[in-house]
């Protein structure tokens, strides 16, 4: 099966709760996990990696440059770039911010002067596999800085997980991903079986959660909540309330626990950290729950 | 002028700062905040606003007219993204999700008339007036949608468009182009962290995103007694850049988050650190001039 983590809003806890649930679930099934947040990954630092066994480069951006020897400073590049990623510089070269170009080749095909600008392939991250010391693998990616986000980065990602799933004969998928709702986050919800998102009680982190929602209804998922730092806004009730309007079944609450944070400092997901703190209490029921109701 | 709010790792209350900063400012300043973050725009909700004047972000696909087309395939041999599909013959078709906008198409095809506008919605943005003295423009990406890019553009294009003498930017968590674009222009960049592993760990990206820009940087290191801020200071001074405020975790905060009305307007002792961030932005800006 393949469970994704979404939750619309960052920092809400999905690499905190994944790490933690990956714990319990790995004596129970033969797992391997996949951070699907290239920009910020965070959960194999959660999990203790501290070395990449294998590391390949992902050449998919593309990138536009402009030959200054050729060019006749026309403009119409500049003009015509979507992203407005084309500048002048202090010179009065026509120069192309490679930190924000989409590699879409409209400056190549408008340039008067053939082979002036041309499409080049660049790095656009790595995709790395280790394997924890709790015994499962996890594939993680990074994108590097200012390069187009990529849900293709994540699309690699999960075609290597699945490699490794058949030769090592592997059960479950879990794919931790992205905050947000673009392509990231869609990478990683298409083709799961089903999406765990997780929000806490606060007017922000429910918006995001609802626009993520959406995404899974696009792909005709089951979704299921978790509540996260449950008791942070003790008179919110509007993101119990969505859930059940939408008929999202709530599998667990993690109360707001100082364990958390300190577990992070030590790399250690809570529930090994501090077992028996109130947060890694709830968060066990909730892996039970979803052993029993979920992934059977 | 132009300065971003931005911090890498989700959730280490880059909006926060960038609420409280904003009505501090527009003391100084005349000033339009701009909520970039078109996946997951919360500024509004932490000022317990509706957004208001929505504009429609149409985004230009392709329209293929089937009785001029000459099924050459070049339509669909530029497209970066593969949005174009050709049936045996040379048929094009599109596939819409997948399609960016960019017009490649339209400037190759041979035909004129064969390739004609069409615009789908591909999100939102918002010009809503503050009772705080300031301006916030949202953009917001409508949800299905990949490419945030766009509607990065148009809704930093909408700020722009208003009168101001400080443009503060508020970005998404990450690193990618779509960052780097809303941070683009500005004169300073905030990174907001928190002093855990993670945060740490996705504060380099920004600060090594800063430095390649060749913006100025400055890190707030936000709840941070929950760990070791002299880390963040140390991989600050690593980037050339400094740690100018520390916020605690905070009861307060967390309140004054949830009920949308920023922390800066209570008489509480955590109105203080934003008081004494945002002096020292002013500052910074006014010497500046």
């Amino acid at each position: 099966m393949q469970v994704a983590i979404a939750s619309g809003k960052g920092g809400v806890g999905k690499s905190t709760i994944t790490a933690s649930l990956l714990y319990f679930l790995k004596d129970m099934y033969k797992l391997i996990a996949v951070d699907a947040d290239a920009e910020a990954p965070n959960l194999g630092l959660l999990l203790g990696v501290e070395k990449w066994e294998e590391e390949r480069e992902h050449i998919g951006a593309k990138v536009a440059r402009i030959n200054p020897d050729t060019c006749v400073r026309c403009g119409i590049c500049y003009e015509r770039c979507p992203y407005e990623s084309i500048y002048v510089d202090g010179e009065g070269n026509y120069v192309v911010n490679e930190l924000t170009c989409e590699g879409c080749n409209v400056c190549g095909l408008v340039c008067p002067v053939p082979g002036t600008i041309t499409l080049e392939q660049a790095r656009s991250g790595v995709i790395r596999k280790a394997t924890t010391k709790y015994g499962f693998p996890i594939i993680s990616a990074q994108l590097d800085v200012g390069r187009p986000e990529s849900g293709k980065l994540v699309t690699e990602e999960k075609e290597w997980a699945k490699k490794l799933m058949d030769e090592l004969n592997l059960e479950h998928m879990i794919v931790d991903s992205a905050a947000g709702i673009g392509c990231q986050v869609i990478a990683s919800i298409g083709g799961a079986d089903l999406t765990i998102l997780i929000a806490e009680p606060t007017p922000a982190s429910l918006s995001d959660v609802q626009r993520a929602y959406k995404v899974v209804q696009h792909f005709r998922q089951p979704a299921y909540l978790i509540i996260n730092k449950a008791d942070l806004n003790p008179g919110f009730t509007a993101l119990k309330e969505w859930a059940n309007e939408e008929g999202i079944p709530v599998i667990g609450e993690v109360p707001y626990d100082r364990a958390i944070p300190r577990s992070m400092a030590m790399l250690k997901p809570v529930v090994e950290a501090f077992p028996e703190s109130p947060a890694s209490k709830a968060l066990k029921e909730i892996a039970e729950r979803i052993a029993e109701e979920i992934l059977g | 002028m132009q300065i971003a709010i931005s911090g890498g790792k989700g959730g280490t209350g880059k909006s926060t700062v960038a609420v409280n900063l904003a009505v501090e400012l527009a003391k100084h300043f005349r000033l339009v905040l701009a909520d970039l973050d078109v996946e997951a725009p919360n500024d509004h909700l932490l000022l317990d606003l509706e957004l208001t004047n929505e504009e429609p972000v149409n985004q230009f696909m392709p329209k293929f007219d089937y009785s001029r087309c000459t099924k050459c395939r070049k339509c669909a041999e530029v497209c970066e993204e593969h949005a174009i599909i050709t049936l045996k013959d040379g048929t094009p078709f599109l596939m819409p999700n997948l399609c960016s906008g960019c017009r490649a198409c339209e400037i190759v095809c041979p035909v004129p008339g064969a390739i004609q506008e069409a615009f789908r919605v591909i999100g939102h943005t918002y010009v809503t007036e503050t009772p705080y003295g300031f301006t916030l423009v949202t953009g917001k990406l409508r949800e299905g949608e990949e490419r945030s890019m766009p509607l990065v553009v148009e809704a930093k294009k909408r700020a722009k468009n208003l009168d101001y003498e400080l443009l503060m930017v508020d970005t998404a968590a990450g690193t990618g182009n779509t960052v780097s674009k809303a941070i683009e222009g500005s004169r300073l960049l905030i990174a907001v962290t928190e002093p855990t592993p993670l945060g740490i760990h996705d504060t380099e990206l920004i600060l090594k995103l800063g430095k390649l820009m060749g913006l100025r940087t400055w890190v707030v290191v936000n709840r941070a007694d929950l760990g070791d801020t002299r880390k963040v200071g140390e991989i600050a001074k690593r980037y050339g850049a400094e740690v100018v405020a520390e916020i605690p975790y905070s009861e307060n905060i967390v309140r004054s988050y949830v009920s949308g009305r920023p922390v800066v307007l209570e008489s509480v002792p955590e109105a203080k650190v934003f008081h004494e961030l945002a002096e020292k932005v002013a500052e910074f800006l006014g010497g500046g001039e």
